[in-house]
This record gives C-alpha cells, sequence and structure tokens, in this order.
C-alpha cells in the first residue's frame, strides 16, 4: 500500500517537473535576452507575463488585436532612469513568424531603422519599404523571427532614440530572418503597367476585426476569417490614364482547403450582395470571376481552390476583372494554384 | 430566412442605410424614428489656448482653468463660472466625475480643474466623487460629468464619448466588435439616463488613430476643450476633428475604419442628441491654428 502510494507521488512529482520543464522549454525557446542597463535606463529584473488569458487585464480591448493572430505570450519590461522618462519594452512572441510579420505589416508609416544583424528584404521586391524595422516619435516597432516588440520612451529625445535603437538592436541581436509571408509573395507587383500595388499599404491577417482596422468591408466576420486562414490585403493604384487616381482594394484569402474557401464565398455573397444573384463564380473555381456594379464601383472575387481573390472600388468592370485575372495568373505560376 | 438578422456592411455606409440596417439590427424590425430626439440645435463649445502644455507636455492648470470657465459660459450662456455650474447641477446634487484611464487617459489636471471649478461653484467636496467604473458608480449619483479624452479606438472607430459609460453596463464584452453600435443604450439605463450634465471632452493632446496602443505618431498638441450637453453632438464634433487630421497627416482621405457607426446609432437608434452637423452650433474660443473645424 506504501509502495503503491509511493509510486504514485513519485509519478506524480515527475509528471509534474515533466509538464513544468516543458512549459518553461517553451516559454524561453526562441527567449531574447536584453540589457540590464541601457544609457542610464535600468531594466527590471523579471518581465511582467502576459498570455491569452490575461491580456486583456493589461490592455482592454487592445488585446483583440494580437489574439487576432497567433499569439503565444508576451513579455512585458520596464526601463527606468533616474531623470529620463521611463521606456516599455513588449516583446510579443507570436507562434511563427508570418504572424509577428503581420502585426508590423499594420502600419508601414514611421522612419526605417536598419538594425545591425537584421537584414534588408532585398529578396522581397514587394516591399517597397524593405524593412523589419519602424521608428516614430519615440516608439520603435520591429519583426524578428516569431517576435514583434514594440518599444516606447515615453518621452522622445535623442538620448531615449539612442536607448530604443539599442534595444532594439538587442532584441534582434543573433536570430533567424525569416522572409514575408509566403501569401504576400503571390501577390502581383504591378498588372498591365497600369496597376501598381501600394506595398506601404499592405497588410497581413488572420482576423475580420483587423481586416476592419484596415478596410471595413462588415462588423460579422462574413468570410469567416480565423487562425486556420491567411489574408493579405493592398491597394492596386492606376499609374496611367488622365482622369484622377484610381484606387482599388485587392484582398487574397487562404481558407485550409476548398471547402472552407467556397463556404465563406457563399457567406460573403449572401451578406454583402443579397440583391444579387449568385452566379456560377461562389461554387465553382472553373468560371470567370463574378462582377458587380455596387455603389462605390465594381466588386469582383474569383473562387481559387483554396483562395477567394477579390477586388471592392473597382472604376471600372474590365478593371476589376483584369486585377483579378492577374492574381489567378500569379497564384498559378507560383504554384498556390493548379490549372483546371 | 425572413427574420434573419440584417447584416450591417460597408454597402450600408456608401449608401446612407446604415440607420435602417442598424435599427433593424439592434431593435428588430421595428424602426425607431419615434424614440429619435426632436431635431433641434445643439452648442458644442471648443475652447483652446496654445500654451495650454508646454513643449514637453505639462499642462499649465493655471490656463486650463481660464479654458474651463470659457467653456462653461459659452456652453450656458451664463456670465461666470458659478452661475454657469448651477444651471446644469443643483447645489445638494452628488456629483460624479467621469474620467478615462486607458489609451490616451484624461489627464488629472483637468479632472483637478473641475473638482476645483465645482467646489468654487458651493458644490461641497463631500458630494463630489470619482464615479468611473462599475454601475454603482453612477447609481450613487445624481449627476454626472463625463470627462472623456479625444481619441480614435481600433475597434468602435471613436473611442470618446459614447464609449465613456462601457463599464456601467457591467458587461464591456458585450459593446466590442459589431455590437458596438449598441453603446447608446448603455446612456438609457435607468441609473445612468439624464444624469449627464455637461460632456466635457479632454482635446489637450488627443490621438487620431485607432491604435489599439497608442502610436505617439498619431497624437498632437490640440491643446483644447471640446464640450456641450448633447453628448452625441460633442461626439460628432470630436469626430471632424480626428477625421480632418487624419486626412491632413495623409493628405488624402484617411477615414476612421472601422467606421464610428456608435454615433449614428445613438442619434437614430437612441435618441440621445443629434450626429447632424448642420443641427451643430460651434462656439469656438481662443487659438485659431489648426482648429480642423
Amino acid at each position: 500500500m506504501n509502495l503503491t502510494l509511493k509510486k504514485t507521488f513519485l509519478f506524480f512529482i515527475f509528471t509534474m517537473m515533466s509538464t513544468h520543464v516543458g512549459a518553461t522549454g517553451e516559454m524561453m525557446k526562441g527567449k531574447r535576452h536584453l540589457p540590464k542597463i541601457v544609457n542610464g535606463w535600468t531594466r527590471s529584473e523579471t518581465p511582467r507575463l502576459i498570455d491569452s488569458k490575461n491580456i486583456f487585464e493589461y490592455m482592454n480591448g487592445a488585446g483583440e488585436l494580437y489574439l487576432g493572430y497567433r499569439f503565444k505570450h508576451l513579455e512585458v519590461f520596464d526601463y527606468i532612469s533616474k531623470d529620463q522618462a521611463n521606456i516599455l519594452v513588449e516583446l510579443y512572441y507570436m507562434e511563427t513568424a508570418d504572424d509577428a510579420f503581420g502585426l508590423l505589416s499594420l502600419d508601414w508609416g514611421g522612419e526605417s531603422v536598419y538594425l545591425a544583424d537584421l537584414p534588408l528584404e532585398k529578396s522581397n521586391k514587394f516591399l517597397a519599404a524593405p524593412t523589419r524595422a519602424l521608428y516614430g516619435g519615440g516608439l520603435l516597432r520591429l519583426w524578428s523571427d516569431h517576435i514583434y516588440a514594440r518599444i516606447m520612451a515615453q518621452h522622445a529625445s535623442a538620448a531615449s532614440k539612442a536607448a530604443v535603437l539599442t534595444l532594439g538592436r538587442a532584441i534582434a541581436a543573433r536570430t533567424k530572418h525569416p522572409p514575408v509571408p509566403e501569401l504576400v509573395k503571390n501577390l502581383p507587383y504591378e498588372i498591365d503597367s497600369s496597376w501598381k500595388l501600394r506595398t506601404d499599404r499592405l497588410t497581413f491577417l488572420r482576423s475580420h476585426l483587423v481586416l476592419n482596422s484596415v478596410y471595413y468591408i462588415s462588423h460579422e466576420n462574413i468570410l469567416n476569417l480565423d487562425h486556420s486562414s491567411q489574408a493579405v490585403i493592398a491597394p492596386f493604384e492606376r499609374t496611367s490614364g488622365s482622369d484622377g487616381l484610381k484606387r482599388c482594394q485587392f484582398l487574397l484569402v487562404q481558407y485550409k482547403n476548398l471547402d472552407a474557401a467556397r463556404d465563406a464565398l457563399n457567406q460573403f455573397h449572401d451578406a454583402y450582395l443579397p440583391d444579387y444573384a449568385k452566379g456560377l463564380t461562389a461554387t465553382s473555381t472553373n468560371a470567370g470571376p463574378g462582377l458587380f456594379k455596387l455603389e462605390d464601383g465594381w466588386l469582383a472575387y474569383k473562387l481559387l481552390d483554396n483562395f477567394v481573390a477579390m477586388v471592392f472600388d473597382g472604376p471600372d468592370q474590365e478593371s476589376a476583372r483584369t486585377i483579378i485575372q492577374e492574381n489567378e495568373s500569379n497564384l498559378l505560376e507560383k504554384g498556390g494554384i493548379h490549372a483546371k | 430566412m425572413q427574420n434573419k438578422k440584417p447584416v450591417l456592411t460597408r454597402r450600408d455606409f456608401i449608401r446612407g442605410t446604415i440607420g435602417v440596417t442598424l435599427g433593424a439590427s439592434i431593435l428588430g424590425f421595428k424602426w425607431p424614428m419615434e424614440e429619435a430626439q426632436a431635431a433641434g440645435s445643439s452648442l458644442v463649445a471648443v475652447v483652446r489656448d496654445k500654451n495650454a502644455l508646454d513643449s514637453a507636455r505639462n499642462v499649465d492648470s493655471a490656463i486650463l482653468e481660464k479654458m474651463l470657465a470659457q467653456t462653461l459660459i459659452k456652453v450656458t450662456g451664463q456670465k461666470n463660472t458659478k452661475d454657469a455650474w448651477l444651471t446644469l447641477v443643483k447645489p445638494n446634487d452628488v456629483i460624479g466625475l467621469v474620467p478615462t484611464s486607458h489609451l490616451n487617459p484624461t489627464h488629472d489636471e483637468v479632472v483637478d480643474v473641475v473638482k476645483r471649478s465645482l467646489r468654487d461653484a458651493g458644490i461641497p467636496k463631500n458630494q463630489i466623487r470619482m464615479a468611473q467604473g462599475r454601475p454603482h458608480h453612477p447609481k450613487k449619483c445624481d449627476a454626472l460629468i463625463a470627462l472623456p479624452s479625444l481619441k480614435a479606438h481600433w475597434l468602435t472607430g471613436i473611442g470618446t464619448v459614447m464609449k465613456l459609460y462601457i463599464m456601467y453596463s457591467g458587461r464591456p464584452s458585450n459593446y466590442h466588435q459589431s455590437d458596438s453600435a449598441k453603446l447608446g443604450e448603455i446612456w438609457n439605463l435607468p441609473f445612468v439616463k439624464d444624469k449627464t450634465k455637461l460632456v466635457l471632452v479632454d482635446s489637450l493632446y488627443p490621438l487620431c488613430d485607432k491604435g489599439p496602443q497608442a502610436d505617439p505618431r498619431y497624437q498632437w498638441s490640440y491643446n483644447g476643450i471640446i464640450a456641450g450637453t448633447d453628448p452625441v453632438a460633442v461626439e460628432t464634433v470630436c469626430l471632424k476633428i480626428i477625421t480632418e487630421k487624419r486626412n491632413a497627416i495623409r493628405g488624402e482621405s484617411w477615414p476612421l475604419t472601422p467606421p464610428p457607426i456608435c454615433v449614428e446609432a445613438a442619434d437614430k437608434v437612441y435618441g440621445l442628441g443629434t450626429s447632424r452637423m448642420e443641427q451643430i452650433r460651434i462656439e469656438h474660443y481662443g487659438w485659431e491654428k489648426d482648429l480642423l473645424l
């Protein structure tokens, strides 16, 4: 009896230790080591740890943004100085580098910063600003492997900027630098020399809340976006013609399979176009794009295997059709979809 | 299918049918026009001083006090601060001050100057309390002074006036996402309704992008107070300023997204005031530069 109890106890202890080591190991994986002192600012001993359970206590509704991506946990450090305002460091550990990229892609504004050890995205012609770090007003945002970081000086100054950049370099040092998400690479940079992709407005996302914060479609999740899907949205701008600037939004969503893509497109049509009959395009990948003249221009959509491609605000039918078709060709060329 | 809840989409905004869809979506298929406030002119005061903040963004409380006095005079038409307050509140009212503590918080100096001004008007200190938070706070008050700060919000478009009382609902998460349109219903809760005597927006250092966390590139020294007794009209003026600032930053139209449906809903569904600029009279005083109105 005693032996049984002892065995049970030892098994319990072993299990607890394994679980703890596993959890700690998971937390330690890819962990960044920040300097204790930077130009007169001193780091708090241990970070505050935030996960999906307590993220709303830390940042209220802002937590929805990070949960809209594949968020693992957040480490928060305070750097304190005797005579200068604090610097806040937030390290968002994401499940994939794509998710960390997505967070940076929400806003390409600010001064591009080239941190040591951090290669430019030269291989990717789709990003006009070949950057992984952006600074402005005391805030540095950066994407480093599966980490998205925000480093903010409460009061911007030359001294705080130097400290913020030093911290950025420490975060980005000795890490992998994965390329931009594959989905982003599927977008054509130019179409027929007349449409150009606005890479400085390109956003990678997985959530309708994030989509709405970039380009509003509906308060409901009518495209069924979730963590199993990924999407990229960016405007195309017409580079030729004399009738003023023309811009339309292009959205490409990749679902886990064809059924999920078809269901999402059907749901979108029912909610967004209740006054239009559903054509072949909402159910078939073989037909041409669905084209609809709406209040703000032409809308086009097409099911492309497990992708849904959409154009909003097209200035005319032909432009909307062309943008869909060029993206389809690009996907075919890059192996994203297969010819029927 | 007939009873399926209508989905609010981009097309409703383009077509101008947001009110209809919102009404149907929120209240069923009963169009709530009869509940909407009768059309009338609402006054909103915008008072600014270029020295309200210094270069390090410290607030000059003496200047702020003068700005508050001007604001009260503009809003009430009275000749002095004491008379102005006494047209808004009764001397025996328990008065709750409701600032915001999240994402661009209300400056402490704004709260302090309002407290002092109320005391100077003869309101006893023990009748002035902080009333942000859970529902028991407004329940203990006879009058509320709303003290939000001017800011955009990534889930609701604007996060200034209508969103200020979200904690009074006791279930704030119910007003995120698509249900942000219903923020106005909180103002009609029995223990909130008709208690708001003044909406005074701290517009010293607004935030014009949605966040979700404050980004200093989208904050600027507006050095103002925006106030009125019609919460929807005040929010509408705030919205105009934020929109104009965003357009100026980008050099092109940069509308808030998602669109701030709670403002139009507050007008057309909940009858809390007017969201129509043509029905709002703006009284400006002080610094003119970059007024954005």
